[in-house]
């Protein structure tokens, strides 16, 4: 009797050590990391509630959250912000996957074709941003081109997408850098996935639209999931290509955020925390959100 | 009903022929089994039949119509592949009512058939487990049950039964037997073991390297096989090299006579064998014909019956005999090799260097 719980307490102490080798293996890693950046929130955190001593602040409270939040054109930003990442996300991940359906095939050049699809990945995205404005501000080259093929009467008459409301160019700028990230993640998972399942599909009557949904989407779902929270939450909290492509007003909340914060006068700080703050509890939401949907949607 | 017919089928992966030549007229309703070594064609064989991948050259025609224009998903053929596939993304209920509901077959009448076809293989209880929580040969009656449950026009099977234990695979071999013959399915199954051919099939295909090397009923195979390699293939490499003329063929060991009705090809230099169930051992100074003498190199008791292996001239044969017959190591013994069961076989060791040495 006694021999055994001898045995299990040795049992327990030898699991216990084995629970805590890995949380204290990270402990160094996960310290650094918590002071850097838990540092930077708490700060930020601090400032959007008035605690702000450099300047002279030191109340709490939620002043700046209110007047945040009754600006009636926050929730116009809010909108604008999220239809932007919204729309990025969902057409960056549909292109993705047509993207990867035809890369996958052997054809003439197809290596050529999933080397030119991968060249957008290490190009900042302020030079992407450039090379839109270039393409199709109103005396861009397509604009120039269309002009000069007589479709269209005067280069005015080329729609507006920079600096539009619509953020065509800011959405243009996003596909152009996220697809191929999406694009990879989605091969790599029909690479190894290999033509074995859709065979087997075909031999049982499935035809190609019902083998894309029934079989392969299946499969590259949780990808999909994956990039696409990636994406959302980047373009969600993105400001320099709608600083640099968006309308001046209104503007992403992000880009708000980021003018009230280069304003020399500091006062304006604890509202562009604020702004942050809101931004990033906004997006968690919208994530568990997604991840709730998803869960259900693919049960 | 389907009658599917291979013309003159030919397969190249760069400048290696899979496939080589291979003609096969299969009946309506008949279950024909591919028998052949690893790698000899066979699993490309029945790819060309789904149409997963085309010919190099040849034709295959279903009902007397060439399919190779149509595409896979609507030639009716089924296959249940060697890896057995199963989607990972559904569970065993989906994976079984797929082509069901590929056919648009409704709700009600796909859970109703897949319930069923699930009792029919064994796995009753385990709809909602996912793929990769089944055992591998749980997997493979899955697979089987997937593909049984659409009743297919012409059922594929690449060694359908690798993974069961002995007795499963029993159960199994029973009910596609079944199946197929009850809704009528012409059926082409793959397998190495020559055992499951000729229980399973109505007919065997031998092949190797690609080229078929004899086509028939299951017992042809042991009382006729064409070639050497045939021979041992079925497990019968007793060889003995002579010279024939008329009903007699002279060997070093003495005349040996053959039926001339049954063994009517060969003349000259042949090979004679017989199956080492069909040789006999014989006392000194009986009076039985077309005996040959013969040194016992090795007994080894099986209990129903003892594998003798010994010396007949410069061959290894092997004698399968009562379990009662017991010869010492080295011992001089009567074999004889009953008129009725001599056969003629073609030479093909050199297409294969090594056939004729004794397994
Ligand atoms: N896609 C391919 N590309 C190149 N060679 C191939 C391809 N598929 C098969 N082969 C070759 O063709 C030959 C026949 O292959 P196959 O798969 O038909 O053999 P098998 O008889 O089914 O063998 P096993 O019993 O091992 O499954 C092999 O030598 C194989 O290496
Ligand atoms: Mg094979």
């Amino acid at each position: 009797m006694a021999r055994t719980t001898e045995l299990t307490d040795l049992a327990e102490r030898e699991s216990l050590r084995s629970r805590l080798k890995i949380p204290l293996m990270l402990a160094p890693a996960v310290g650094i990391v918590v002071l850097l950046f838990g540092g930077g929130i708490l700060v930020g955190l601090g400032q959007s509630l008035g605690y702000f001593p450099a300047i002279g602040l030191n109340e709490f409270t939620f002043e700046y959250y209110g007047s945040v939040l009754t600006d009636s054109n926050f929730l116009r930003s809010l909108w604008l912000t999220f239809r932007i990442a919204a729309t990025a996300t969902v057409l960056s991940s549909v292109l993705a996957v047509g993207f990867a359906l035809v890369l996958r095939q052997k054809f003439a050049g197809s290596r050529l074709a999933t080397f030119l699809f991968q060249i957008p990945l290490p190009v900042p995205h302020l030079v992407a941003a450039s090379g839109i404005i270039l393409l199709v501000t109103q005396s861009g080259l397509t604009a120039r081109l269309a002009y000069a093929l007589g479709i269209i009467d005067v280069p005015g008459d080329f729609p507006a997408m920079v600096f539009d409301e619509a953020g065509i160019a800011i959405i243009l700028t996003f596909l152009w850098k996220e697809v191929p990230f999406v694009g990879l993640v989605v091969l790599a998972v029909l690479q190894s996935v290999g033509p074995q399942y859709e065979e087997q599909a075909r031999t049982l009557g499935a035809n190609g639209r019902q083998r894309f949904f029934n079989v392969l989407l299946p499969l590259i779902m949780p990808g999909i999931m994956s990039t696409s929270i990636i994406i959302f939450a980047f373009t969600f909290a993105n400001y320099e290509i709608p600083l640099l492509l968006g309308t001046r007003f209104p503007s992403t909340l992000p880009v708000v955020a980021y003018r009230l914060y280069q304003d020399p006068d500091l006062a304006l700080r604890p509202e562009a925390m604020a702004i942050s703050i809101v931004l990033a509890i906004v997006a968690l939401l919208l994530l568990i959100a997604y991840r709730r949907l998803a869960r259900y949607a693919v049960r | 009903m389907t009658a599917v017919a291979l013309s003159h089928l030919s397969k190249r992966f760069g400048n290696h022929l899979a496939v080589r030549d291979l003609n096969l007229e299969i009946e309506s309703g008949e279950m024909v089994a591919f028998l052949g070594p690893s790698g000899c064609g066979k699993t490309t064989t029945l790819r060309m039949i789904t149409g997963l991948i085309q010919p190099t050259s040849g034709d295959v025609l279903f009902d007397g119509e060439s399919v190779v224009g149509i595409p896979t998903e609507r030639r009716g053929a089924v296959m249940v592949f060697q890896k057995h596939l199963l989607f990972p993304t559904m569970n065993v209920a989906q994976n079984v009512g797929f082509g069901l509901k590929m056919a648009g077959v409704d709700k009600a009448e796909t859970a109703r058939r897949v319930t069923e076809m699930l009792e029919l293989v064994e796995l009753p209880d385990l709809e909602s487990r996912k793929a990769h929580e089944l055992s591998g040969g749980q997997q493979q009656r899955v697979a089987l049950a997937r593909a049984l449950v659409v009743r297919p026009q012409v059922l594929l099977l690449d060694e359908p039964l690798a993974n069961l234990d002995a007795n499963l695979r029993i159960t199994m071999r029973q009910l596609i037997r079944s199946i197929q013959h009850e809704m009528g399915i012409t059926a082409i199954f793959v397998t190495h073991d020559q055992e499951e051919a000729v229980m399973l099939a109505d007919r065997v295909a031998l092949m190797f390297d690609g080229v078929v090397q004899q086509v028939g009923e299951p017992d042809t195979f042991y009382r006729r096989p064409s070639t050497t390699r045939v021979a041992q293939f079925f497990r019968n490499s007793n060889f003995l090299h002579g010279v024939r003329s008329g009903n007699v063929v002279s060997t070093p060991v003495g005349d040996i006579e053959v039926d001339p009705v049954q063994v009517a090809d060969g003349s000259g230099d042949v090979i004679l064998s017989v199956r080492p169930e069909e040789v006999k051992p014989v006392l000194a100074g009986s009076d039985a014909a077309n005996t040959v003498p013969a040194t016992v190199e090795s007994v080894i008791y099986m209990g129903t019956h003892t594998q003798v292996v010994a010396k007949i001239g410069n061959s290894v044969w092997n004698v399968q005999t009562a379990a009662a017959f017991n010869p010492r190591e080295g011992e001089e013994v009567l074999f004889e090799l009953p008129k009725e069961h001599v056969w003629i076989v073609k030479d093909d060791s050199n297409s294969q260097p090594d056939a004729v040495k004794a397994s």
